[in-house]
């Protein structure tokens, strides 16, 4: 082991317990031939014995009277609560409400999908129609229009004369 | 670790059986570390008794899920540990409620009565007082998990492995929360440190 490590070692030992005495005389042999960590080891030892005399939390006389107090009461609402559920949800119908999560699960799930489905197929059906009207060849130019009742009238022949026919006849 | 090697696991395998005189023992046993813990986490001393009373609660209420192969002490601490943290994120988000409203559906259960017959001794701390209140704050200053470290390593029955379990983080980053924690209070009670003014009680 190195001196670093071997440094570590003695103070992650002293984080945990006071040394052995045995320990002690190695860390002050240890100290002796490396005089550099001294002061950091004073500091360390000190902050052991602050920690180590730190005020203990107050506990009350009655704690383990009154944590078992509170226990008893836990288990006699468990009791209680089971009773109610024994009374109106008979043991053979536990897998009921499973059963049940499943099946609204798959319900919502199978709505959904079908919904998306539809949604999907929708966009489809818009995206062809876009695509047909884009294919249709550009409208001739208005212009070409401009004399379009003259020309429908000129094609347009007069009702035949019913009187001159039969004359004619 | 087997039954044998741990007599905690023993009387959890009682406790598990219904036995009440087991959970006693145990209660017994761990309720001046565990209060200490949650005192240091919760700076209140009767918030920290509440909080301790339902680690216990918590302990035998999933009695039937621990494993014997777990320590028990290091399952504790880390009940301990959830729930204090539990009550500062709760404190954070309601800081007026009180640990007794979570259990609503229990209030009308009868509370039985436990006398306290806690004697005061003479405050042997009050000589040392104001030395106290600033390792006590230097603490409090310290982040979560390196004040937890610290706090659980003075725990004789938490090696640095349990201490690694309890905090979920990997022996180096448990033992590097302890010495940065550490390097943090020596800087912060240095002169206390050098002068010697602390040389225990008694």
């Amino acid at each position: 082991m190195n001196d670093d490590a071997l440094y570590r070692h003695w103070l992650e030992l002293t984080w945990r317990r006071p040394l052995t005495p045995v320990e002690q005389a190695e860390l002050q042999a240890w100290l002796a031939t490396h005089p550099e960590a001294q002061a950091n080891w004073e500091l360390e030892s000190g902050l052991n014995l602050l920690l180590e005399h730190l005020p203990q939390a107050p506990v009350p006389s009655n704690f383990t009277a009154r944590v078992v107090a509170a226990v008893e009461i836990e288990q006699r609402a468990q009791t209680r609560a089971s009773r109610f559920q024994g009374r109106f949800w008979p043991w053979q119908w536990r897998w009921l409400p499973r059963v049940a999560v499943v099946a609204v699960v798959s319900s919502v799930s199978l709505i959904t999908a079908h919904h998306l489905y539809a949604l999907r197929q929708d966009k489809v059906q818009f995206a062809r129609s876009v695509v047909a009207v884009a294919e249709v060849q550009s409208l001739p130019n208005p212009a070409i229009l401009e004399h379009f009742d003259e020309i429908r009238a000129l094609n347009q022949t007069p009702a035949p004369d019913e009187e001159l026919l039969k004359l004619l006849q | 670790m087997s039954a044998e090697l741990d007599p905690d696991a023993a009387l959890m395998l009682r406790v598990k059986q219904g036995e009440a005189a087991a959970f006693g023992e145990l209660v017994d046993k761990y309720k001046q570390p565990v209060m200490n813990l949650a005192c240091r986490m919760l700076r209140d001393a009767t918030e920290a008794e509440d909080l301790a009373q339902a680690v216990f609660v918590q302990v035998f209420k999933a009695a039937d899920r621990y494993q014997v192969s777990a320590k028990f002490s290091t399952w504790l601490f880390t009940i301990a540990r959830n729930l204090s943290l539990n009550e500062i994120r709760r404190r954070s988000r309601h800081p007026a409620d009180s640990l007794d409203a979570t259990h609503p559906d229990l209030d009308d259960q009868p509370l039985q009565q436990v006398e306290d017959k806690r004697t005061f001794s003479p405050p042997d701390s009050l000589l040392h007082g104001e030395l106290q209140d600033k390792i006590e704050a230097a603490l409090a200053e310290l982040p979560e998990a390196q004040r937890t470290a610290i706090l659980l390593c003075r725990q004789d029955e938490l090696s640095y492995e349990d201490i690694a379990m309890v905090l979920g983080c990997s022996l180096s980053a448990t033992k590097s929360l302890i010495h940065r924690g550490r390097e943090t209070l020596k800087q912060k009670l240095k002169p206390y440190l050098r002068t010697g003014v602390w040389s225990g009680p008694g």
